[in-house]
């Protein structure tokens, strides 16, 4: 277990955020039919999908590094 | 622009990590040093982002989309002349004194290097100026969001404000950091996509080019003379004003910054934040300026969408990204990107509040007022700090709606104090024949250089309140760029001639204090962890950027 401050708990803060965010705004994208003035293509989908993405990364680097130090 | 029930849930949401940071770091903390300085215990690559993010607030990334407007890509030279290099400078050679002197505030580096007068000189503006910029921070988020969502004012700034006074009163700097780190990747993943729509949009970088006069995509072109470039700023006062004397004096003297990095787990580290904070540095212009500029292309481009003008009929370049995200984002992104403008607005706040907290409790109570209390008793101050910072800043908020004369003239003034500061820290850490007498009364000197420089000069009707006009400045820009350059000039010969007049410090004083007579310690680390190899690389990636955009 690794202590407060260690880099891999911001990941998981951070990762566990962007890993909602990303699917709410991804699945905001697919229900409803939001649009933007100027915006053409799914905006929210492929944001959503892109932050979802990243937030996974996030994780998946805090969780690499936990395994690492146990 | 409305907002759809998602907007408020992910903006609900970010609030939820923000407050759960603070209960989460707020069991590391057992100590003064815990809560003000993070115990040094952070890692790089989170004081690295928290090191540019601590400065990207959300008036910068307004204030930046503005300009990208107003002036084109020439206001990247606030971020690669402006900031890089004195970036890269902090790192490399000054860093040793500020980590390896185990001082834990600038002020206290101060003290250590020359006297308690010129600590206090420094401590008490530095104090003044975070509660003045974190208010000034509350009061644009209260007019932005009453602009376009209609909130109240009062609501916003005392909401945003609960919020920060709750996870700084925990977790300290430690949380203070992590939101940083987590509103500039809000910033970076909500504003990107925007930068890149806005674009495409305009018909990619060639197809924006030829709808804009050719010196909005030119960064060094049109500096040749002033009259060419609508900045009114010529090469010599570019490099010399902006890119040495204030952007060295904010990136290597100001404490906000400079605690990011001191707050690193060792020498190495502390010594790699700034070079590291570089990168995402060098690349933040296409974020935050290219998306102004397409917003002027896609404004002459029939699709229905204009920046909005002022009463005056001017355009108001301020409202040019909010208007962009209306455009561009539907409900969902845009929850998003105004979620990330709040998070810069609230973190703006808490890295002044938590410079202030270090500052008054180590520097001013524990220098002045009661001396040797156990360290709860410190750790108590710089919690009750916390409360009083954030009181005060909602204070200068409701004082600058009211009187925005008086902001704008405390903002000068800061100006003035803050022009020479630069030369003072060179002197004192490259040579060690500098006393503190003439630190004082070179920054004193400084000062009023630069006052006087403003009274007898003259640009867009402002200044020369001394009576006459010796020289009229094309712009404001340029005219501060000056006194800052006059002010910078006359500290540095004032401190030369009063050290050699006074008497210094016995060099064993002065051992990790300055250059020559402190030791770095060796240490065992690959050549891509080292200092002068990484800043070779962002020198390179620097000159790259400017031809390419010359």
């Amino acid at each position: 277990m690794c202590g407060f401050g260690d880099m891999s708990d911001l990941r998981t803060t951070i990762g566990a955020f962007f890993v909602l965010v990303g699917a709410i705004v991804a699945v905001t994208g697919l229900a409803a039919n939001y649009e933007a003035p100027l915006g053409s293509a799914n905006v929210n989908l492929y944001c959503g999908v892109s932050m979802f993405i990243f937030g996974a990364v996030m994780l998946w680097l805090a969780w690499r590094k936990s395994r690492s130090s146990e | 622009m409305t907002l759809a029930p998602v907007d408020y849930l992910i903006l609900s949401l970010y609030f939820v990590f923000v407050l759960s940071i603070g209960w989460i770091v707020k069991r590391k903390v057992a100590t003064s040093a815990d809560f003000l300085t993070s115990g040094r215990s952070v890692p790089v690559w989170i004081t690295s982002l928290a090191f540019i993010a601590a400065n990207l607030g959300a008036q910068e990334v307004i204030g930046m989309c503005a300009s990208g407007a107003k002036y084109g890509i020439m206001t990247a030279h606030f971020y690669w002349i402006g900031a890089v290099p004195a970036m890269l400078f902090v790192g490399v050679f000054m860093m040793p004194f500020y980590y390896g002197s185990r001082a834990r505030s600038v002020p206290e580096y101060l003290k250590l290097r020359f006297d308690e007068k010129t600590r206090v000189l420094n401590a008490v503006t530095f104090a003044v100026m975070t509660v003045f910029s974190s208010g000034i921070s509350m009061y644009a988020l209260g007019l932005l969001f009453q602009l376009v969502m209609h909130w109240s004012f009062t609501a916003s700034v005392l909401l945003s404000a609960a919020i920060v006074l709750i996870y700084t009163f925990l977790g300290g700097l430690t949380s203070a950091i992590y939101n940083e780190v987590l509103q500039l990747f809000l910033i970076v993943l909500g504003f990107t996509p925007l930068a890149i729509f806005a674009v495409m949009k305009s018909g990619g970088w060639n197809g924006m080019a030829g709808r804009l006069p050719e010196v909005m995509t030119h960064t060094w072109a049109h500096v040749g003379s002033a009259s060419e470039n609508p900045m009114g700023v010529e090469v010599f006062g570019l490099v010399a004003g902006l890119g040495f004397v204030l952007s060295f004096g904010y990136w290597c003297t100001d404490f906000l910054v400079v605690q990011r990095a001191m707050a690193a787990e060792s020498m190495s580290a502390a010594r790699r934040t700034p070079l590291i904070a570089a990168f995402p540095k060098l690349v933040m212009p296409f974020i935050v300026i290219v998306p102004g500029i397409a917003a002027v292309a896609l404004s002459h481009m029939a699709l229905g969408y204009s920046i909005p003008l002022k009463p005056g009929g001017e355009p108001d370049y301020d409202q040019t990204l909010t208007t962009l995200m209306a455009q561009f984002y539907p409900s969902g992104m845009l929850g998003l990107g105004l979620t990330a403008l709040m998070a810069s607005f609230m973190s703006g706040m808490a890295g002044n509040v938590t410079a202030f907290n270090t500052v008054w409790t180590y520097d001013l109570y524990q220098g002045h007022i009661r001396k040797n209390a156990p360290d709860s008793h410190y750790l108590w101050v710089g919690r009750v700090t916390t409360i009083v910072g954030v009181a005060l800043s909602i204070g200068t908020a409701y004082l600058a709606s009211h009187f925005n004369n008086i902001m704008d003239f405390l903002q000068l003034v800061f100006g003035f104090v803050n022009a020479p500061l630069f030369a003072t820290f060179l002197l004192g850490m490259f040579w060690k024949r500098t006393t503190g007498h003439g630190a004082f009364a070179g920054l004193l000197a400084g000062t009023c250089a630069a006052a006087v420089t403003h009274g007898l000069t003259l640009a867009e009707s402002k200044g020369a309140w001394l009576g006459t006009a010796l020289h009229v400045f094309p712009s404001t820009m340029a005219q501060n760029f000056w006194i800052a350059i006059f002010a910078w000039s006359t500290c540095f010969v004032v401190t030369m001639v009063v050290s050699l007049m006074s008497v210094p410090k016995a060099e064993s004083e002065l051992h990790n204090l300055v250059y020559g007579l402190t030791r770095l310690p060796h240490e065992d680390v690959p050549w891509y962890k080292r200092p002068a190899p990484l800043a070779l690389i962002v020198v390179a990636a620097l000159v790259l950027l400017n031809v390419w955009f010359w």
